[in-house]
């Protein structure tokens, strides 16, 4: 009886010295990745910012076409609204898209590649959009670090009982598809 | 048992099958395609160290034949991922990676320098200063120059942290520099220390180098640390000198003598001569891209 007592709690002690320990480890990799995220809505917030400024200086030579201003500024609103992380990966998708429309509209006004500015904001918006790929795909490595953390056995039902779930990654297709090529 | 250590190897090899590693970098230049002469290689070499104990960025200038199908982008963020251009926790490296099958170039910038040499300033450099001069088959002056322009727009962006200077950065550098300082001198004094002993005729005089460190001790700390400090030491350092003695004799007898006691075989000497590799930054993508 006394026997069976003193292996029970060694037990309990054992397992409760590895719930500790992979709750740290869930802690700190869960930290890595929404530090990962922080990066990509940075890079996002870039972009934000560099539209305006290319709306402005090509809108007077496109003046016949509104509609692709209009989404541009629909998916800005949105994004700006957006409170939860799905939400702003939508609306970057949403901005991602009338983005690349923009840039395709663009190439039928070559007047506009001589620009300076509108250069310049060509080259800022390229090397956004790289950034933007980069740390996708470094979200996405930690993101997957973490899923396979959260769903090995035992690590599983502890992952639960601690409250951590599964990350989402970035569609390779979302990313691949809309990424606005910009070729000057 | 063959065949499965091929699939085994291919399948390691499957991720890598756009971007391949290039090894370890030999210097800020790395010229894989010998397009450089020895001696613009070594100007332009000696023209970024110079900068680089200046200001501590660091530039790496690297051609490659080819980019194996994989995008100009994805290669130069894999690369400095790889090499870790720039001083950790400063990220203030700057890559320039001409591709010359592909016609390729890309002037990738760390995070720290990213205010410093913008998109758009790598974008002119591209196609002001490399562009034509590539054009014409010029490599070494396009990379000379665009190296020059990287200068001028990073300069005082850093300034070196030698010990000195170190307090400017963050405390954490700081003390992983003391650290490896002192784990060199750990090693170096062991090495050092085992050398002398094993050469000696004597298999004791370790003995006394602990005796005297702990009589020594005494006098620093206090009696009760002192007297145990000098029992442990006196006879570790009979043993160390006992198992050292016996390993050169037998080194000596085997005509090749253990590193740790200071035998080495000629190999010495390999650090040194300037580039000790680079520092541990990070880049994200910024920079800019072109063809010629």
């Amino acid at each position: 009886m006394k026997k069976a007592l003193i292996i029970l709690a060694i037990v309990v002690a054992i397992l409760a010295l590895y719930a500790w320990g992979i709750y740290n480890k869930m802690i700190v990799a869960n930290e890595g990745v929404d530090n990962m995220w922080a990066q990509v809505e940075t890079q996002y917030q870039r972009r934000f910012d560099l539209i305006p400024n290319l709306v402005n200086s090509v809108k007077g030579a496109m003046a016949q076409e509104q509609k692709v201003f209009g989404d541009l500024a629909d998916a800005r609103t949105r994004y700006s609204g957006a409170a939860t992380v799905n939400e702003k990966v939508d609306a970057a998708t949403q901005i991602e898209g009338a983005l690349g429309r923009l840039l395709v509209i663009m190439e039928n006004y070559p007047q506009l590649k001589s620009v300076e500015t509108v250069q310049t904001l060509m080259v800022q918006l390229e090397g956004t959009e790289n950034r933007i790929s980069v740390e996708r795909k470094r979200f996405n490595d930690v993101a997957r670090d973490f899923n396979v953390m959260v769903k090995r056995i035992p690590a599983k039902l502890f992952a639960r009982m601690f409250g951590f779930s599964e990350k989402t990654y970035f569609d390779a297709a979302t990313g691949a598809e809309n990424a606005p090529a910009v070729k000057f | 048992m063959k065949k499965i250590i091929i699939i085994l190897l291919l399948f390691f090899a499957c991720p890598a099958l756009a971007y391949y590693n290039l090894g370890q970098p030999s210097g800020f230049v790395n010229d894989y395609t010998n397009t450089f002469t020895p001696e613009q290689k070594s100007a332009l070499e000696n023209k970024i160290s110079q900068f680089n104990q200046e200001t501590s960025n660091e530039i790496a200038v690297v051609l490659i034949a080819s980019l194996q199908e994989d995008t100009i982008e994805n290669f130069a963020v894999k690369l400095f991922e790889d090499w870790q251009i720039g001083k950790k926790g400063k990220d203030n490296g700057v890559l320039v990676l001409v591709a010359k099958e592909d016609r390729k170039m890309r002037i990738e910038v760390g995070y720290g320098l990213e205010g410093a040499l913008t998109d758009a300033q790598s974008n002119w450099i591209i196609n002001q200063v490399m562009q034509p001069a590539f054009r014409a088959n010029d490599f070494y002056h396009g990379l000379d120059k665009a190296v020059d322009q990287i200068m001028a727009a990073t300069k005082g962006e850093y300034v070196p942290s030698d010990s000195q200077a170190a307090s400017q950065g963050s405390g954490n550098k700081k003390s992983s520099f003391n650290w490896e300082f002192i784990f060199y001198m750990v090693i170096f004094g062991f090495i050092w220390l085992s050398s002398v002993l094993g050469r000696s005729k004597s298999w004791w005089a370790g003995g006394i180098i602990g005796a005297v460190v702990g009589v020594a001790l005494i006098f620093i700390f206090s009696w009760i640390v002192g007297l145990i400090a000098t029992l442990i030491l006196t006879s570790v350092g009979l043993l160390f000198d006992y198992v050292v003695s016996k390993k050169y004799q037998a080194g000596k007898a085997a005509g090749h003598i253990p590193w740790w006691i200071g035998g080495g075989r000629g190999g010495r000497g390999g650090f040194g001569g300037g580039f000790g590799g680079f520092g541990g930054g990070s880049s994200g993508g910024g920079g800019s891209s072109g063809s010629w």
